[in-house]
């Protein structure tokens, strides 16, 4: 049984050229299928369950579209991105990349960073960027510095001083923590400086699974830093690439892990392998991690403590894009999930853009403990001790699998309200920016990096 | 039975989303069943609507050819009141239906599975309680609002 159940655009993975693109539902998986004239037919997996797929439209938000755009010519998306007038979704978070070097060189790598180009802006450079943000972005802005390692960087605090003195509202940096285990004053400064939080990458809770993700076993340097986020209260987001044969059986041991630093871990986030950049091999559907699978394995693997219900679309970005829940760990240690499907769709569906955005800066901000007066005892077991642990006690557990050239959507790239900000005044979709054909061709990182 | 519900309290019920059709529903139970608070002429009644229990504080006005009832404020709140843990010291209320002094204690509350304790008036004989208007639109409704806040 095959049934069409949608069309959309999408690109061919050879030549990066737009071509048709259907939706095709067979044995409960929904396909992408479609054609290139030169390089013959390509057929994705793209999601298991197509009832679910269906249902999830409910969640699709009323769009907020940018206000002002650098590009006006409509019709060409997605060769000529900058946002243009086709685009229906505004920014929510910004990638600001200040370096492509890195201090490692990891076999998977949505940046090849340190390969093919050197990108490394000067404060000047970058001050452009923020403005290009400030231009086009509303407040509150969100900005996650990213690269490459920014913390490769000395001038990192002076980058974050910039950003913050010209009127971003939170910074978060995305990291791989290195540098800030062995550099406890370094991480005093670029906290001092105003970043919220960290973006840490965390793959899994054995050094075997960082040998396969980085080529090394970084585990003890990711608890080093751990430890000074810490010591200093820096919040923390553990970002986890999740791969088949890799680490798809910890997804539960990183819950059970991030419980004990809660509160200095605010959220985990699973981000299942895309195939850009630097990766190992060319998949096969068996190698791709669609979102319910992810979900289906958290709920397997916390013994349904966190449950596929317990997941959310954003109904920020396209409602096939990520998934998110939100729980409070108890005093009994168990994590209680204040989302789920059973609660249906928001309400308000409109300006969800701006209600994420502020949702960012109030719930991933690193919380006092010490915000009630009252004594634990007096708090132990009522109605305002569980409000005065949700407050600090929370973990939220997100996922988005990023697009890549075999999964891209024209209609996920027009709903993406996540960009990376460019040095020529653009903010590209994140996704789109990174694509990249078989044979390395970007449409966008190569040529404006 | 009139019910006169003056101008600054119907402001702050409809900004607590309370219906006036509501209002009524809950004093008119109260009057012909005598399930209610009552301290000093004042009266404290509750009656659940759909998931919400709707709470009214109103007096009574006796006329000489009808008596009515001016609300002096109203709230509500989803979170279900449960078991009384334990009765503390005298609250100056008496339970109209029992004749007796009712007390402030506290009742396990639930809301979405999890349970927790809160301050209310109970009375031990009938083993009724009530949460008053400070818990319900404050403690009360963050809590209800925090597992709302998360849907969107």
């Amino acid at each position: 049984m095959s049934e069409k159940i949608g069309e959309t655009q999408s690109l061919c993975p050879h030549c990066l050229r737009t071509i048709p693109a259907d939706k095709i539902a067979e044995n409960d998986n929904v396909y992408l299928v479609k054609t290139c004239p030169e390089h013959g037919t390509f057929k994705v997996l793209i999601w298991r369950g197509v009832e679910d797929y269906r249902d999830l439209q409910r969640y699709a938000c009323v769009f907020s579209p940018p206000e002002k755009i650098a590009v006006q010519t409509k019709g060409t998306c997605p060769e000529v991105c900058g946002l243009c007038p086709d685009h229906k979704q505004h920014t929510c978070l910004v990638v600001l990349e200040v370096t492509n070097r890195c201090n490692l060189k990891c076999p998977v790598c949505f940046a090849s960073a340190n390969e093919r180009y050197k990108f490394h802006p000067t404060i000047d450079e970058i001050r452009k960027m923020y403005q290009t943000i400030l231009d086009y972005v509303q407040h509150p802005i969100v900005v996650q510095i990213s690269g490459g390692e920014p913390t490769i960087r000395d001038d990192l605090p002076e980058i974050v001083k910039l950003g913050k003195s010209m009127g971003i509202d939170y910074i978060e940096v995305n990291t791989n923590g290195i540098r800030l285990g062995e550099d406890l004053d370094y991480l005093r400064r670029i906290k001092d400086a105003g970043v919220s939080s960290l973006y840490f990458s965390f793959d899994g809770v054995t050094g075997d699974v960082y040998t396969k993700t980085c080529g090394k076993d970084l585990l003890e340097p990711k608890l080093r830093a751990l430890e000074n986020c810490r010591k200093v209260e820096m919040g923390v987001t553990l970002v986890c690439v999740v791969a088949p044969g890799i680490n798809l059986h910890q997804v539960g041991d990183v819950i059970q892990f991030a419980k004990k630093w809660i509160p200095t871990v605010k959220g985990i986030h699973f981000q299942p392998l895309s195939y850009f950049g630097r990766y190992p091999k060319v998949p096969e559907d068996e190698d791709r991690v669609v979102l319910p699978d992810l979900l289906r394995e958290i709920e397997k693997q916390t013994n349904g403590e966190i449950r596929f219900d317990s997941f959310i679309p954003t109904s920020c970005a396209n409602v096939h894009c990520d998934a998110k829940s939100m729980s409070v760990l108890l005093e009994d240690g168990s994590l209680l999930p204040l989302t789920t499907r059973a609660l249906g769709p928001p309400r308000d569906t409109k300006n969800v853009a701006t209600k994420t955005r502020k949702e960012i800066c109030d719930l991933w901000r690193y919380i006092e403990e010490s915000v009630s007066t009252s004594s634990e005892e007096e708090l132990d077991g009522t109605w305002l001790g569980f409000i005065e642990r949700a407050k600090t006690r929370y973990l939220t557990i997100s996922a988005m699998p990023f697009q890549d050239v075999w999964t891209v959507e024209a209609e996920r790239l027009q709903g993406c309200c996540i960009h990376t900000v460019t040095p020529d005044g653009k903010l590209i979709p994140f996704c789109l920016f990174n694509i990249n054909s078989l044979d390395g061709k970007t449409l966008y990182r190569h040529k404006v990096f | 039975m009139d019910i006169k519900i003056p101008d600054n309290v119907k402001e702050v019920i409809g900004k607590r989303g309370i219906k006036e059709a509501d209002i009524e529903a809950v004093v008119k139970e109260a009057e012909s069943s005598n399930k209610k608070l009552v301290k000093n002429g004042r009266n404290l009644a509750k009656k659940k609507i759909g998931d919400v229990l709707v709470y009214v504080d109103y007096d009574i006005d006796k006329g000489v050819l009808s008596k009515h009832a001016k609300v002096n404020s109203a709230y509500t709140h989803r979170i279900v009141l449960q078991h009384i843990v334990n009765a503390d010291g005298p609250s100056g209320w008496t339970c109209a239906h029992c004749n007796e002094a009712a007390a402030f204690g506290h009742v396990q509350m639930e809301y979405m599975t999890v349970k927790r304790n809160g301050p209310a008036v109970v009375c031990a004989k009938c083993g009724d309680s009530w949460a008053e208007e400070y818990l319900a639109t404050k403690t009360l409704a963050a809590v209800e609002g925090l597992f709302e806040k998360k849907r969107a």
